[in-house]
């Protein structure tokens, strides 16, 4: 059975390649921040209140740009719905955790710690320590998003465009998917999200990235169970 | 009002990353949304990850063949599958870009 400190360190190990993609990210969202028109502290705070990259550089870009407050809210809130789907995903390994751990552990569910958490989950032995290791890669995550976000703010835009750093966060998730793709219904789930990503571009509020996340997610599944029939006449 | 829309749409996010582990109908979560939800990292990481390489950022419209995001997004393509290293793959992109933007 792993110790409670040896499941936390393998979550913060296994987010340190993610951070390439976060510091950035981190570095770009505070740098935009200030162009926006956010103040340096409602920006940093930003980062702490919401805790989400995409949503976050929606919320300033829009505030910036004179949108009326409840398109900002809905715009955000979009965005930010498919954390229920990690929630429900990662329910049955945290739902006999005390309500402090619980809350604790849902204030860190991000994209990234999600990524490396189910990993864990699925391809290691289970244990009962193992919300620890979501704990080490949440919180690895979360002081790199804050003290990026803060250094984004104080460097403002000394760091050059043509650097394309920014390029480090589909990069990363490329590194997270293309290995995982194994079946055809993965890569039928992975074709049908980016193509509808495409063409749901011209919708208001970033709504693509939902329509593409749920026709995806019901391409997938839709193959699948085709599978599962087939296998189940022969 | 910007500290009050930051406040309510934080709540609602923490809402959104809470709702499953509050216990609640854990035990009636069906094997159905179970199977679908083996699909939402890829579905969801891939839909952000298309429009970044094939939108150009500067002009916010499709490129395809003088794209040199594509032909980063491929080598890192082809180096995630070939090592499964994060690191390396992210090596692999950010220089095939800069290489093809010192060129080009």
């Amino acid at each position: 059975m792993r110790s409670a400190k040896t499941e936390f360190w393998a979550g913060v190990v296994a987010e340190m390649p993610l951070m390439l993609g976060v510091i950035p990210f981190g570095l770009v969202f505070g740098v935009l921040g200030i162009a926006s028109g956010l103040s340096p502290l409602e920006t940093i705070l930003l980062s702490s209140i919401l805790f989400g990259g995409a949503s976050q550089v929606v919320f300033a870009q829009l505030w910036g740009a004179g949108v009326p407050w409840m398109v900002v809210g809905g715009s955000v809130c979009v965005i930010n719905l498919r954390h229920v789907l990690y929630s429900a995903s990662l329910a049955r390994y945290v739902t006999h955790l005390p309500l402090g751990w619980r809350v604790l552990l849902a204030y860190l569910l991000t994209d990234e710690a999600y990524a490396v958490t189910i990993q864990r989950l699925r391809t290691e032995p289970s244990g009962p320590n193992q919300h620890y290791f979501l704990l080490g890669s949440g919180l690895l995550l979360w002081a790199g998003w804050q003290i990026t976000t803060i250094a984004g703010v104080l460097i403002g835009e000394t760091i050059p465009d043509s650097w394309s750093l920014s390029f480090a966060i589909p990069l990363t998730f490329i590194a997270i998917v293309a290995p995982i793709l194994k079946d055809r219904a993965d890569l039928t789930a992975a074709l049908t999200a980016g193509l509808l990503a495409m063409i749901g571009q011209p919708l208001p509020w970033k709504l693509w990235l939902i329509l593409a996340a749920v026709g995806g997610i019901l391409a997938g599944w839709l193959v699948h169970q085709h599978g599962k029939t087939k296998q189940g006449v022969a | 009002m910007i500290w009050l829309l930051m406040i309510a749409t934080g709540l609602f996010t923490f809402a959104t990353r809470f709702t499953m582990f509050s216990g609640l109908g854990r035990a009636s979560l069906p094997s159905w949304l179970v199977d679908a939800l083996n699909y939402v990292p890829i579905a969801v990481l891939t839909a952000i990850i298309v429009p970044a390489v094939l939108i150009d950022p500067a002009s916010s419209t499709v490129a395809i063949v003088d794209n040199p995001r594509l032909y980063a997004a491929l080598a890192a393509i082809a180096v995630a599958l070939w090592t499964r290293q994060v690191v390396l793959t992210i090596v692999a992109g950010l220089g095939m870009l800069w290489l093809l933007q010192w060129l080009l």
